[in-house]
């Protein structure tokens, strides 16, 4: 599947993870890249351009053994967003799997 | 490939896109080679998994260019504001400057004058005449104004300055967010002396007004006594 298509449904699937909890960078990738093939690092590109629109905020966790863990959180205006976006997706969705059932 | 051919390649990329904090990019990488080698895997299995680096990087260039473009049509929009605020500002700051001028030079005058009056200058007491004693009061209280004025001019300059770059790190950074590049944090508009200074601004703007009032108070009581007369400017002939 084209990367640019892709593009915008992970960005709802990442708004989607985090509507339910605050994760770090690895937790989203690995739990993405499980679900939905795509390459690895693909996220990361994501999780910034959420963050530089506004979407989601970051803060840094001290974690025993290891690196301080930058996690992502949604915002006020990322939850709004992420509701509208969802809406939209279902009816498309929905769309698209009636005109191409069946072919 | 291995972890840090993948980092370099992916910052010297980040760079060569002019993405803006490469370094917290490749943060996240780190932290992601991190976490999978804990779980045991090879830094070559993670890196292939990552994905191509220069593509990665392709794609944080686009969206930083994107970015760029939408900002593009609210950037005619800022600059004619920014203009519009310039010009009022400009205006504001040279009457508030000139303010600053007229305050130094009456404190340059105030010294001319006291040193004048002490040394007691003909041309000057030809005009206001007077017996020494009081050219030398008032010359005294002269000196304490003057000083006074200077200090007012001290705040008044440090008060300008502080407000001229506040207001442009306020332009820079709205000219900054119009181009969609960080701006720089902004500054309060008033300025505070360190504590030390501020003592001893303070402690010489207190000394001068009461040396002030209490020189011209005795200035004009000696005059009194001396001319024989309330109106001691009139029995020495200062209006004529």
């Amino acid at each position: 599947m084209n990367i640019q298509y892709k593009k915008g449904i992970i960005e709802l699937c990442v708004l989607s993870l985090l509507k339910k909890r605050d994760m770090y960078g690895y937790e989203i990738s690995d739990l993405l890249s499980k679900e939905i093939s795509i390459a690895d690092g693909t996220v990361y590109p994501i999780l910034r351009k959420l963050k530089t629109d506004g979407l989601l905020t970051t803060y840094l966790q001290e974690e025993s053994g290891g690196p301080p863990r930058k996690y992502y959180s949604l915002t006020e205006y990322g939850s709004e967003s992420y509701a509208r976006d969802r809406e939209e997706y279902i009816r498309f969705a929905k769309t698209v799997e009636a005109l191409i059932e069946g072919d | 490939m291995k972890k840090n051919e993948f980092m370099d390649l992916l910052i010297t990329e980040l760079n060569h896109n002019k993405v803006p904090d490469s370094s917290d990019i490749a943060d996240e990488y780190e932290q992601h080679f991190f976490f999978k080698m804990n779980d045991g895997y090879t830094e070559e299995e993670i890196a292939a998994k990552l994905g191509d680096p220069a593509q990665l990087a392709g794609q944080y260039a686009v969206d930083e260019n994107q970015r760029i473009l939408k900002g593009k049509g609210i950037k005619a929009f800022t600059v004619f504001g920014l203009s519009l605020a310039a010009v009022a500002a400009v205006l504001f700051f040279i009457l508030i400057i000139a303010w600053g001028v007229v305050m130094a030079l009456f404190s340059l005058v105030s010294m001319v004058m006291a040193a004048c009056l002490i040394s007691g200058y003909e041309p000057l007491l030809n005009i206001v005449p007077m017996p020494s004693a009081s050219s030398i009061l008032f010359g005294l209280s002269l000196i304490a104004l003057s000083v006074l004025s200077a200090v007012g001019c001290i705040y008044f300059a440090a008060f300008v300055r502080q407000l001229l770059r506040a207001y442009r790190r306020f332009h820079q950074n709205t000219m900054a967010a119009a181009n969609a590049k960080p701006g720089l944090p902004s500054l309060a508009p008033f300025y505070s002396f360190a504590s030390r200074s501020k003592r001893n601004l303070r402690r010489v703007a207190l000394a001068t007004l009461l040396a002030f009032a209490a020189l011209s108070i005795l200035a004009i009581i000696v005059s009194m006594l001396q001319a024989d007369s309330l109106q001691f400017w009139h029995m020495w002939d200062w209006f004529k």
